[in-house]
């Protein structure tokens, strides 16, 4: 295996991508001292186990990696060794810096990316959902990087735009697999109640139907015909359904005002809210609240 | 075309159905809603999302099904599951999430009432076993665990009472939700003095008993115009879940049974009289004055054959849970009756009736180096029925039965409805067609209408789409298993205590 090493603003072949941090591909032979101490990721890192078995901390908790195995890890956690030390094996990883993205899945990639600004905040949320920073079976990624790499060495035409592109096909090749990953074996209602927790932490987010299928690793049609049959509402009618029954917690037992319940919950306008408000229950918001 | 709208306020969702005068169904709609467990043993819903979720299939429902084919809407009839409590201040808000029937939190209340002299008048007086599913157990529990809230409240209603309460602006509850609460004299249809005083409650901090007929509260007249229904509509307050299933089964009649077997499942027998069991483990709700619904009901029904499904089914990529499960029974269908003596006790959720014993936990027993995973599959199956043979068979030392119905929704699993008649060597009547529970909510409506003359005359209209007949030789050889299953799991209550206290 050959060692790569590059660094952002240390090597030439990254100059033409600030966002790519680091591509690191490593066999380590002889055991160094302090060479892999625990310490604050930078960037979002992907990376592979090729040989050996590693023991990593990563965001407190301790793992054991060995060779297929796929590591992600993101910009606020720790990773290292306990021992301070990378074992004997191989490995490689991409570090990707993105403008935006923080635990609660707010992700910018920058403009370097052709993934739409709505699919960026779909994958964003599901990183940002995944409490596994180690991932079996993620077949297409060691092909990727490779490409990658080999596109990053060699410069030939279009390889900007071709590693542009490799990128965003890593990406959501890794947000598929996490979806998929995570339903796999689950019955839909268990699947639909961590969608519904999701959607109650924030309502006041404008849900689409594509984000809410992406949180569970579906298509939209599959989604909406599941949601459908299970619960017996079409998603977003569900989600109205939530919202109504937040807000009408919120107008009995707190003084907040009309305006603020409806931003709380989700309406993009008092009147948005008070004319959905209306057409269920039969009451504006503000006689629901007198009746009270 | 007039027409009864039945809502019927279960565990997962709200589904309400259009029937004709006759009994006949004009059509369907559901919404379902979650239940939440903050911890082990706590089980809650949110009774805004319950209420919301079921004004928005009810509106629904009329604005597509019922005005487009102007129907006229004579009643809304309402039907609920058992054992919810929510306290609410006086103004009627909820004091957090209600305590459905699942939840477990109050074990140390309920040894407390066993140990106590209150326990068997009360079990007596309102026909609750005692249990931590029962609401005077929970209430218990608010009063010594969450002191603030038991004292904030102005009342304890159950969810089936905070909709009739949204909806109407009363605090009214039914006879037979009240009979399931452990609060409440089935003799004297009164709350009972004993059970309110062990709950630390006056009886104003409960609903007005009334009758499953009652019909004397319009719905709030922005309700009634906002979906679009005449002030004349009735709202009746129908009964329970198992009570309006087993008049819905046809078996207002005492010498037939129904089993139930859904998620949780039951035996039930409806009679003019109370089944008195010494040592407790019969329930005895009442549906109406004079009509009494007893039996036992089990946690290891769906949940568990579930369970197994999603650990040991084989998930291929791409592969959904159901198509997993029918590979399963296709499965256990080749399986000889027996799985070539292997047993399952089925207790993963503990355990009510026959053993009321939250410690129980589940058993292969028998396994030998040439059983495999087909065996454990067949043996599961034949365990979660041969827990509902050991309710059947008590019930059986009061009653003899000629026939049993089948209600719940694994009661279309023809696998499922066979072994259970092999079991019980009875013939098992099914009625695919129509949800029991909803046809039984419908003829409570119907009756308290004058449509019919009494709950027997309605129960005696409903009828049956397939009947199951037992295979003797299995019958046979399920009896000498039955009596291994039954032996195991009266000798392992120790054990049972010891591995609950290491988990």
């Amino acid at each position: 295996m050959n060692q790569l090493n590059l660094h952002e603003g240390k090597a030439e072949h990254l100059r033409d991508f600030p966002y790519i941090t680091e591509l690191v591909k490593l066999k380590i032979q002889n055991i160094q001292l302090n060479s892999f101490t625990v310490k604050t990721n930078e960037g979002i890192r992907i990376g592979l186990i090729t040989e050996g078995k590693f023991d990593w901390v990563i965001a407190g908790q301790g793992y054991t990696l060995f060779p297929g195995d796929t590591f992600l890890i993101y910009p606020w956690q720790e990773i290292g060794s306990p021992k301070g030390v990378l074992d004997i094996g191989a490995l490689c990883w991409i570090s990707l810096s993105p403008e935006l993205f923080d635990p609660s899945g707010l992700l910018q990639f920058g403009a370097w990316s052709s993934i739409p600004e709505s699919e960026q905040r779909v994958i964003g949320k599901i990183l940002a959902m995944n409490k596994n920073p180690v991932l079996s079976r993620f077949g297409a990624g060691p092909q990727i990087l490779q490409r990658i790499e080999h596109e990053i060495l060699q410069q030939e035409i279009g390889y900007r735009t071709r590693v542009n592109h490799l990128l965003d096909e890593l990406l959501i090749s890794l947000v598929r697999h996490l979806s998929k990953a995570e339903n796999f074996r689950r019955d839909f209602p268990q699947i639909f109640s961590k969608l519904e927790q999701s959607l109650r932490e924030n309502l006041a987010h404008p849900w689409t139907v594509e984000e809410m299928a992406g949180l569970v690793g579906l298509g939209t049609t599959a989604f909406t015909e599941k949601v459908k049959a299970f619960t017996g509402f079409s998603p977003l009618h569900y989600l109205i359904n939530l919202r109504i029954a937040e807000a009408i917690k919120l107008l009995r037992q707190t003084k907040m005002s009309l305006t603020d319940i409806a931003f709380d919950t989700g309406f993009y306008s008092s009147q948005h809210f008070s004319s959905t408000f209306k057409k269920l229950t039969g009451y504006t918001p503000r006689a629901y609240r007198k009746t009270q | 075309m007039d027409c009864i709208l039945t809502i019927d306020i279960n565990t997962s969702s709200v589904r309400i159905h259009a029937f004709d005068l006759t009994g006949e169904v004009l059509g369907m709609r559901k919404g379902s809603y979650p239940t939440f467990h903050p911890q082990a043993d706590y089980s809650e819903q949110d009774p805004e999302q319950v209420f919301i979720t079921t004004l928005y299939v009810l509106k629904n429902f009329i604005n597509e099904v019922i005005q487009p084919q102007k129907y006229k809407v004579r009643a809304l009839c309402f039907c609920a599951a058992m054992h919810s409590v929510l306290a609410v201040d006086k103004n009627g808000r909820p004091l957090g999430n209600a305590i459905i029937w699942a939840d477990n939190r109050g074990i140390k209340e309920a040894k407390m009432l066993k140990k106590s002299a209150f326990r068997s008048p009360i079990y007596e007086a309102t026909g609750t076993p005692i249990h931590p599913m029962s609401p005077l157990i929970k209430i218990s529990w608010m009063r010594h665990q969450d002191p603030e809230r038991f004292a904030q409240a102005f009342k304890f209603v159950s969810l089936k009472e905070y909709i009739v309460l949204q909806l109407t602006g009363e605090y009214l509850i039914d006879h037979s939700i009240a009979s399931s609460t452990g609060l409440f004299d089935i003799h004297q249809l009164k709350w009972n003095a004993q059970a309110l005083e062990f709950a630390g409650i006056s009886p104003e901090r409960l609903s007005a008993p009334v009758s499953i007929f009652f019909d004397e509260v319009p719905l709030k007249k922005e309700y009634s115009k906002s979906l679009g229904l005449s002030s004349a509509t009735k709202v009746i307050l129908g009964s329970s879940d198992g009570c309006s299933a087993t008049l819905g089964s046809g078996n207002i009649a005492a010498d037939r049974a129904t089993v139930t077997i859904a998620s949780s499942g039951a035996v039930r027998v409806a009679s003019k009289e109370i089944l008195a069991d010494e040592k407790q483990r019969f329930f005895n709700y009442l549906l109406a004055e004079d009509y009494y619904i007893s039996g036992g009901p089990t946690n290891n029904v769906g949940v568990v054959f579930d369970w197994y499904t999603q650990f040991f089914g084989s998930f291929n990529p791409g592969q959904e849970f159901e198509q997993v499960r029918v590979e399963l029974l296709r499965e256990a269908t080749q399986v000889p009756a027996g799985a070539k003596g292997l047993l399952f006790l089925p207790y993963l959720l503990g355990e009510r009736a026959p053993i009321w014993n939250a410690n129980a936990r589940g058993v292969y027993f028998g396994l030998n180096i040439t059983h495999e995973q087909k065996h454990l599959l067949r043996a599961t199956i034949e365990g979660i029925l041969f827990e509902m043979y050991s309710i059947g068979k008590l019930l059986t030392d009061h009653r003899s039965f000629s026939s049993i119905s089948l209600t719940g929704s694994y009661s279309s699993i023809p696998l499922f409805a066979q072994i259970l008649t092999d079991i019980f060597g009875l013939p098992f009547n099914v009625n695919t067609k129509v949800d029991s529970v909803a046809l039984g909510t419908a003829l409570i409506g119907l009756t308290g209408m004058k449509y019919y003359n009494n709950l027997e005359e309605a129960s005696a209209s409903t009828h049956f789409t397939e009947t199951y007949t037992p295979n003797a030789q299995n019958h046979e050889l399920y009896l000498r298993y039955f009596e291994v299953f039954e032996r195991l799991s009266g000798k392992l209550e120790e054990e049972f205590e010891m591995i609950a206290g290491l988990q």
